[in-house]
């Protein structure tokens, strides 16, 4: 009677353990070194056990899982973001012209694009297009109001396709669409 | 005969509209319309594949990446162990019940102290952070003292003066995104107190970056009512009629940053301007107090 059933244990990993790959994906993203990922998310689990009482089964436990994750990640943030905002400086001239994007788009290349991004562009992006959270699941997650994702997941949308397109440059990659849109500008 | 093709503002809003279709969030009526453009629109189908090649990229390249191994393992022992800790370890002897019991009320009655403490140095710090609010709410929000069309940066170096001009390029250069529409010396009516008050616009909302002079009056530390830390400085926080305040001490001055944005991006903008406005303040006339300020108050 001292120690606490493992039936709820098993309850929380049927509803959560699917959901450790798109857990560590977007904590690595977010954070860039692996350990740290790694250390983020088992604190995640051990979060989400303890507040698992809380949980409303049949509602959406991947973005409960995610507020749990962002909730910890803002710990971290604060001196991520201090950087993140000074690089945003450079999304200013970004919405001049539209970038050419690369017909051929390797792994390596849009992932070091994405980790080019600030932060705070970077996790809206990681949300929308990977995890394909709607733009309410995004706001409600970073607590955000729905026009900050939406104009900050374009403005993040625009810079991945600078950022690509300089990653392909750097790389030598040939951009065969870059004269395709020429002529059909 | 359809002329979608040679009409601009279709393509600008067709362009506007691609984020949200990209993301199912558009209504089936603008889809449609979207569409149908489009397949007279040889540059908007363009970059519209072009924009979904890179997202099919990036989603492709995210899902393969492993997750390791070891961390589905260290995730299951960790909770095991976790699940599986006593609650008590042991039964105590009645002595030590009755010892335990005493302490407790020792405790709560230290506890209960504190905590009084702590409520009225919470309500300190809250009316200071009132100041910034009311300041937002009656001259930029209720009385919209800003133009739609921000005013030259001349123009707010002269509406400052010498002494708060260096701010400006200060509030420029650590609000990215926004926009410095106005800046001014006001005040609130029913009080002689003085506010530099910086009017920006971005990320669909109006925020105030405020200064006004502290007159001897301090923010309490203490890791209960701080939000924060910047340098060797504390900022707080909080949420006042509907707004979101992040405040904080600098020279003389207690600084605010006012708007309706979330308290996380608050504290991040407060932490990039507390100490660039030390800087600003210390670097020119601006040291100058607030209670020698003779500027009229301007609108």
């Amino acid at each position: 009677m001292f120690f606490k059933s493992t039936a709820g244990l098993e309850d929380f990993e049927t509803a959560a353990m699917p959901h450790l790959t798109a857990l560590y994906r977007t904590a690595k993203f977010l954070v860039h070194n692996p350990a740290e990922a790694e250390d983020l998310v088992q604190d995640v689990y051990l979060e989400a056990l303890k507040s698992f009482h809380r949980f409303q089964p049949g509602t959406n436990c991947k973005a409960w899982l995610f507020s749990i994750l962002f909730h910890r990640l803002h710990h971290v943030r604060r001196r991520l973001l201090k950087s993140s905002l000074e690089d945003t400086l450079r999304d200013q001239d970004s919405m001049a012209a539209e970038p050419p994007v690369p017909q051929e788009i390797r792994d390596e290349n849009i992932l070091a694009a994405l980790d080019q991004l600030p932060l705070a562009f970077r996790e809206i992006v990681v949300m929308a297009d990977v995890e394909e959270f709607s733009y309410k699941e995004v706001a409600d997650t970073l607590k955000l109001p729905l026009g900050t994702v939406m104009s900050r997941l374009s403005r993040g949308r625009k810079l991945l396709r600078e950022e690509l397109s300089e990653v392909a440059k750097s790389y030598g990659i040939g951009n065969s669409a870059k004269d395709a849109e020429g002529e059909s500008a | 005969m359809n002329v979608l093709n040679f009409d601009s503002r279709q393509c600008d809003r067709t362009r506007r509209q691609m984020d949200s279709y990209l993301s199912n969030e558009l209504l089936v009526e603008t889809t449609d319309e979207m569409l149908r453009h489009m397949e007279n629109c040889v540059p908007c189908s363009s970059e519209l594949e072009s924009r979904m090649r890179v997202r099919e990229a990036l989603q492709r390249a995210a899902v393969r990446q492993p997750v390791p191994e070891q961390l589905v393992q260290a995730i299951h022992q960790r909770l095991k162990k976790n699940q599986s800790r006593p609650y008590w370890t042991a039964r105590a002897p009645a002595w030590a019940l009755v010892l335990a019991g005493a302490a407790l009320i020792v405790i709560v009655g230290i506890a209960g102290q504190q905590w009084m403490r702590l409520d009225r140095t919470r309500e300190m710090v809250a009316s200071v952070l009132q100041l910034g609010v009311s300041d937002h709410l009656h001259c930029a929000i209720h009385g919209h003292n800003y133009p739609n069309v921000a005013n030259p940066p001349e123009v707010l170096r002269e509406k400052l003066g010498p002494q708060y001009a260096e701010l400006l390029p200060a509030v420029e250069k650590k609000l990215p995104g926004f926009q410095v529409l106005e800046a001014h010396i006001c005040s609130v009516p029913g009080s002689p107190r003085k506010y530099v008050h910086f009017i920006t616009r971005g990320e669909g909302t109006i925020l105030s970056v405020i200064l006004t002079k502290r007159n001897g009056e301090t923010l309490p530390a203490g890791r209960f009512v701080t939000a924060g830390s910047f340098g060797n400085g504390n900022f707080y926080e909080k949420q006042l009629e509907g707004m979101s305040v992040a405040g904080f001490q600098v020279g003389g001055y207690f600084g605010f940053v006012v708007s309706n944005l979330s308290e996380h991006e608050m504290d991040q903008l407060a932490e990039g301007l507390a100490p660039a406005l030390r800087t600003a303040l210390n670097a020119g006339q601006a040291q100058a107090a607030l209670s020698h300020l003779i500027v009229p108050f301007r609108q």
